[in-house]
């Protein structure tokens, strides 16, 4: 007979390849569920469950690590850390799994992989925190409130220490929080082939919770379903799914009849679909991107949606294009991000991102605008936009973009609820912070060609 | 080491009943230590004699690096000893595995009692890249004779029940794949990657 699959080995393997090896949580999590296709489905809930909690509490998880081990976490070997990791979430968070188990699966795992030299200490490091889980002291938040922070939500320091700076300590905890909540997912109806009547209907009509977003009328949030694809308004293109922040892209870009619009960053589609909504058919998008893989999903969802008014093209931002030249009407820049916005639905982005990865991401950003400014007509608008929060990707890009081409911030009052209205809204820009506002944390400036 | 060849689904030879042993001979310790490593080196966790070809009622069994949590309360004893120090551990490690994941060695193995059951994927060294979920009893007590012709009495349960079963119905000239529920689907071999 052979060996069965063992489970706690594949999430090991998986948390190699996200922490050690650079990976992205959601693609080795994708592919890993789509090599093991033929686990069971509960067997699956437990691979993703315990990688992505794993994930979401590994500063708590390594803090709580070190009360009981003499090896500093950082100085482990790399796999006997994410064994370590693994477990000891499964020994905090999940109850259904008995102490015992995880410990004797862990200490079995050390000496599979070739460490059996360091099966005594795995063993006590993960019986001593099975038994006094309870008893550790956390850091108090009168005294060292951003380490109180750090380890209760599992955010790095110097992210913490920025966030406190811009934002004050009260809405970085309130951002800490959110990312462990689950919410619903948020989805655009898509007027041109239902009202949102029918929409709502069909959705009920297949168990699914329907709730309306405060910020646009024709947004919803849909929950109690297991899969999307399976979703009927879905598969009829009656719905897309996409954050209540990105459809304000569109809004704020306020399109006219006929209008000619670029969309430089696009990838998986959203904003320009809602844009091709917008045109009722006019004018026309260019959702551009630059892996041939995006393009292509780009299509499946223009082809679903029905959109006669869009076409998805490969083509690399940093790469100016001569022939664009002040031909758009509108430019969305949605630029590559640290991401710092989406955190609570892709957890790793937290540990990969740093200053520095910061510095490269703003280079980067600064010379997709300088490219793409180059597109807008004279008069014509351009939209910059990012999912992260804090000033060095937002508020100093612009400033930075203000000083070197002929744009003028314009209000943005005119295209968004009273709720959001505030004094940058006024000057033409709005950062939306996740667990203060009702969105994913995102930027968007609304900037008019003047000469 | 010496690693015999593994036959193959379709073979003739695994559909075949096989016999009894009468006496330990050097060569049936031969073929025993062969089994063994070709168990091994094939990374499994049993192997019958006659997927090696030879019809005799040999099974060897070993589940302890790959047992689940379920059949291992001796296993959760054992290293909540030993917990505090790592020499400790070592010591300790040297006699324990021997009675509970094995190897086992059962010549002319006879089921005595089973309960319960369990549903699971299961796979078989005759028949590499495949599996499918098969229905075993939870629990399993055999009667067989070791590599001394002693009499031995192996409980089991979980993996280990689900190996036991798995590996004397080969010798009944049975494939799990009759026992298969719904269809057989490929695997990766794990293994093979590292």
């Amino acid at each position: 007979m052979t060996k069965p699959v063992n489970l706690r080995e594949i999430a090991l393997g998986m948390m190699m390849e996200i922490t050690e090896e650079e990976a992205y949580s959601h693609v080795v999590l994708r592919e890993t569920l789509e090599k093991y296709q033929y686990l069971e489905k509960r067997d699956r809930a437990f691979l993703t469950r315990v990688v992505e909690g794993t994930l979401e509490h590994m500063i708590q998880i390594d803090y709580i690590i070190e009360q009981f081990s003499n090896v500093p976490v950082y100085n482990m070997k790399p796999l006997i850390r994410n064994l370590l990791r693994l477990s000891v979430y499964q020994l905090k968070y999940m109850d259904s799994v008995p102490d015992s188990a995880v410990c004797n699966e862990a200490v079995k795992l050390a000496q599979k992989k070739g460490f059996y030299n360091l099966k005594g200490f795995v063993n006590g490091v993960l019986r001593n925190t099975a038994r006094r889980l309870s008893q550790v002291r956390y850091p108090d938040q009168e005294q060292e409130p951003l380490h109180y922070l750090s380890v209760k939500y599992s955010f790095p320091i110097w992210m913490l220490n920025k966030w406190a700076a811009q934002f004050g300590y009260e809405a970085t905890e309130k951002m800490c929080r959110d990312s462990h909540m689950t919410r619903g997912t948020t989805v655009r109806c898509n007027l041109a082939k239902a009202s949102k009547e029918e929409i709502v209907r069909d959705l009920m009509s297949q168990g699914i919770t329907v709730k309306q977003h405060p910020y646009l009328d024709y947004a919803l949030e849909i929950s109690d379903y297991n899969y999307i694809g399976a979703v009927s308004a879905f598969r009829k293109g009656w719905i897309q799914v996409q954050d209540v922040s990105s459809m304000l892209v569109a809004e704020i870009a306020a399109v006219n009849w006929g209008d000619y619009c670029i969309d430089v960053c696009a990838a998986p589609g959203g904003k320009s679909l809602h844009i091709a909504d917008k045109l009722m058919g006019s004018g026309y998008v260019e959702a551009r991107d630059i892996s041939e893989r995006k393009v292509q999903l780009m299509q499946e969802n223009i082809e679903r949606t029905g959109a006669i008014n869009i076409r998805a093209m490969r083509m690399d931002a940093t790469v100016p294009d001569e022939n664009s030249r002040g031909k758009a009407d509108i430019v969305l820049a949605d630029v590559p991000c640290s991401g710092l916005g989406v955190i609570r639905k892709k957890q790793d982005i937290k540990y990969k991102m740093s200053e520095k990865q910061q510095q490269d991401i703003i280079r980067l950003q600064r010379q997709i605008l300088y490219n793409v400014q180059d597109y807008v007509r004279p008069g014509g608008t351009l939209i910059y936009s990012t999912c992260t929060i804090g000033a060095d990707e937002n508020q100093y890009n612009l400033k930075w973009f203000l000083e070197n081409f002929p744009f003028r911030l314009e209000t943005i009052d005119p295209y968004i609820c009273d709720e959001l209205k505030s004094r940058t809204t006024a000057g033409g820009y709005i950062q939306l912070l996740p667990g203060v506002n009702q969105s994913d944390g995102f930027f968007i400036a609304r900037l008019r060609r003047t000469g | 080491m010496a690693l015999r060849n593994i036959r193959i689904y379709g073979d003739e030879i695994l559909k075949k009943k096989c016999r009894p042993v009468q006496m330990m001979t050097p060569r049936t310790k031969l073929l025993i230590r062969d089994m063994l490593d070709t168990m091994y080196d094939a990374n499994g966790v049993g192997l019958a004699a006659p997927q090696v070809g030879i019809l005799k009622r040999i099974v060897v069994i070993d589940v302890s690096e790959a047992e689940d949590d379920s059949g291992s309360e001796g296993a959760a004893e054992n290293t909540a000893e030993n917990m505090d120090t790592a020499a400790n551990a070592d010591k300790k490690e040297s006699g324990a595995p021997a009675n509970q994941g094995g190897p086992y060695v059962l010549i002319n193995p006879e089921i005595l009692e089973t309960a319960g059951e369990q549903t699971g994927q299961e796979g078989c060294l005759s028949l590499p890249g495949q599996a499918g979920n098969v229905t075993r009893p939870e629990y399993v007590k055999v009667k067989a004779l070791d590599e001394n012709m002693n009499e031995i009495i192996v409980e089991g349960r979980g993996l280990l029940a689900r190996a036991i079963c798995h590996e004397c119905d080969h010798l009944e000239g049975i494939m799990y794949v009759e026992k298969v529920e719904g269809d057989l689907f490929d695997v990766t071999d794990e293994a093979e990657e590292e």
